[in-house]
């Protein structure tokens, strides 16, 4: 009888040392901000070691919707995003799914892609986070899987896209111009209008990103310059892609900024307006010491 | 969306921008009865403009058979099995444009050719519309037919390319109605390649941008006809600028050919771009083939045509095609002569309503000797 009493009395003790110690905890509820770390110099390698001491952030994507044309079947689902900074520049670890590489631009054919979108100027007022919006601006850095191959040594010639092509002769391969000279390049100038017009876009890459700023849908242009600086790698099931760019005006004078995230699946033809994106998600800066 | 009038189907349509004519439009006259598919427009095009890297696959001129023939590969059975039926109710089409059909999230209907379409340029070349059966005689309109359709850019009244486009890089001339893209603001998304219904933009994969028939606009705007038309050996082709129906004036060439003799008809009428490259339908294809290609009024057209020869004025103006290097503005017949006329009505050239003949007689008497014609 004594003994069932002090069974009685320590069963209870047993259980509730097991819902204290002996479960898994519960785990800790998803973070809603993008928390940066501060580090003395950013990574550009997606596989850099630091990237691991890095807290991640899963970003749900959705459809852009809103204008035409729209992307109406979804694709990539998620976006897992890594934030460093020292100080005056940021520099974001995206991954995502991704089961085929794409990274031909070809009449039929898309890059896969990523962008990061900060508003211009950090302040209380937030633009839209579809493109900004007049008067409010949006800065935007985008990478594209194409441009990387470049980047990495593809030629940007029509036989480093189509090797078995063969092209019997070009206006400005002529005897009569020396290979190499300023007037070839000039002749051939001629027959390539974007490059001629200036369009950043014809230009082979020198690296693979391109920093843009807008003013809503559709007002997409170029910086006279790109600053930042991308690197992108096929990973298992999906690419990792490091942007860093410098921190928008205003980042240090408010408690947060904002950032969005978009991603362009090649596979299924996802160009321009046609993309996975996120809304605009709070960016802390790192505590001071 | 907005409501235009688009009078080449004869109602209003919806359409992504407001209706914004030019002041002028460029447009042409091709008489199909007279191609004979040499391909010196489309070399005239390619040796002008597209010459360079990433330019290799484009024919902004191209020539092709029908009904086989096709570049890209079936550009114009894709869109219409898309369209599905398209009803005319006499001069009014009842059916649905390509912007009134488009999809949810889409602002035409349309699709894009993948690299097979652009792979056979040759495919359907000359071929007929079915086998010559022994002891077959020849009748009008035969029963074994093709054709040669000459193609270009139809600077449309409202272009899908330039409707498509989601930044605006596409852009209509208010000078002369050409429709271009901005080399300096496209960005390669090829909306523009997927929505135009002829498939006359094409994307540079060297340069990341969409590049399309300029309508030889450095010639335009010093007064002359593009390299396709003056290079073309069977002077098929006339330059020129078009009215609306309502403000025809039968001293334009153009407006004389489309509204006043309606001998000449827009390529697929029904998409709704309202095109402003006009063809004199062939006379011996099958009437159904006609109307799909150029609407209701193509029955008539052949019958106008075939009359010409008893309309001086009519076939007098068909014999100022291939004439002259300038654009004709303005014409009018001079006796036996077809005089093409600036503005402000200076001669830019005189043609004669038929050639002059001389029969050389079999014996030079002058110089004692026979006359033979060959060496």
């Amino acid at each position: 009888m004594q003994s069932l009493r002090s069974w009685s009395i320590a069963a209870p003790g047993i259980l509730w040392l097991t819902a204290l110690g002996c479960t898994r905890p519960a785990p800790p509820p998803p973070s809603t901000t993008i928390q940066m770390l501060a580090v003395p110099k950013l990574p550009l390698d997606p596989s850099d070691e630091l990237w691991k001491k890095t807290p991640e952030y899963s970003a749900a994507l959705i459809p852009q919707d809103l204008v035409d044309p729209r992307l109406m079947q979804p694709s990539t689902s998620s976006l897992r995003i890594r934030a460093l900074t020292e100080g005056s520049h940021v520099a974001f670890r995206m991954e995502w799914t991704d089961e085929t590489e794409n990274n031909r631009s070809t009449p039929n054919e898309f890059g896969d892609g990523c962008a990061v979108q900060m508003p211009s100027k950090v302040k209380p007022t937030i633009p839209a986070p579809q493109m900004g919006e007049p008067g409010r601006p949006v800065q935007i850095t985008f990478w594209n899987a194409a441009w990387q191959a470049v980047a990495e040594g593809r030629g940007d010639t029509l036989q480093d896209l189509y090797p078995r092509a063969n092209v019997d002769h070009y206006p400005f391969q002529a005897a009569a111009l020396k290979p190499d000279s300023p007037e070839q390049s000039e002749m051939a100038k001629r027959y390539s209008p974007a490059r001629a017009a200036g369009n950043p876009m014809s230009r082979p890459p020198g690296a693979p990103v391109q920093d843009l700023q807008a003013e809503g849908p559709g007002s997409l242009s170029s910086l006279p310059h790109t600053t930042s600086k991308g690197s992108g790698r096929r990973i298992e099931h999906g690419w990792a892609v490091v942007i860093t760019r410098e921190l928008p005006a205003g980042m240090n004078e408010q408690p947060q900024g904002q950032v969005a995230f978009a991603v362009w699946d090649g596979a299924h033809e996802e160009v321009g307006a046609r993309k996975m994106r996120t809304a605009w998600i709070p960016l802390v800066r790192p505590e001071k010491p | 969306m907005a409501l235009v009038r688009n009078w080449q189907i004869g109602r209003e349509m919806s359409y992504w921008y407001p209706e914004n004519r030019p002041k002028k439009q460029f447009a042409a006259v091709f008489d199909i009865n007279k191609c004979i598919a040499c391909q010196t427009c489309t070399l005239a095009c390619k040796t002008t403009w597209t010459s360079g890297k990433g330019q290799e696959y484009m024919l902004w001129n191209n020539v092709e058979s029908k009904p086989y023939g096709c570049y890209p590969l079936g550009w114009d059975v894709k869109l219409l099995n898309r369209l599905g039926a398209q009803e005319w109710d006499k001069a009014s089409y009842s059916g649905q444009t390509i912007f009134e059909a488009a999809p949810a999230g889409e602002r035409v209907l349309g699709w894009r050719p993948g690299e097979r379409d652009y792979a056979y340029p040759n495919v359907g070349e000359d071929d007929c519309a079915g086998s010559v059966e022994k002891g077959a005689s020849l009748q009008v309109p035969h029963l074994i037919w093709f054709f040669y359709l000459a193609r270009i850019c139809n600077h449309c009244t409202y272009p899908a390319c330039l409707a498509s486009c989601p930044r605006g890089s596409i852009y209509k001339r208010q000078e002369d109605g050409i429709v271009l893209v901005d080399q300096s603001r496209c960005r390669g998304y090829r909306e523009c390649t997927r929505g135009c219904p002829y498939k006359k933009v094409f994307f540079n994969p060297l340069t990341g941008t969409s590049e399309k028939c300029i309508a030889c606009f450095p010639k335009i705007e010093q007064g002359q006809q593009p390299q396709c038309f003056v290079n073309c050996i069977g002077k098929i082709r006339l330059a020129g600028w078009i009215s609306k129906p309502d403000q025809a004036r039968p001293e334009n060439p153009l407006d004389f050919l489309v509204h006043i003799k309606k001998v000449a008809l827009p390529l697929f009428p029904q998409f709704g771009l309202e095109p402003n490259v006009y063809y004199i339908p062939p006379i011996h294809a099958p009437k159904s083939f006609l109307h799909q290609l150029f609407g209701p009024a193509a029955t008539e057209a052949v019958k106008t045509y075939q009359a010409a020869h008893s309309d001086a004025d009519l076939a007098g103006l068909l014999s100022l095609f291939g004439c002259t290097q300038q654009v004709v503005p303005a014409w009018k017949r001079d006796g036996d002569f077809i005089v093409g006329l600036t503005d402000d009505a200076k001669e830019i050239v005189r043609v004669p309503f038929r050639e002059p003949v001389h029969i050389a007689a079999p014996f030079d008497d002058k110089h004692q000797v026979a006359r033979v014609n060959c060496p």
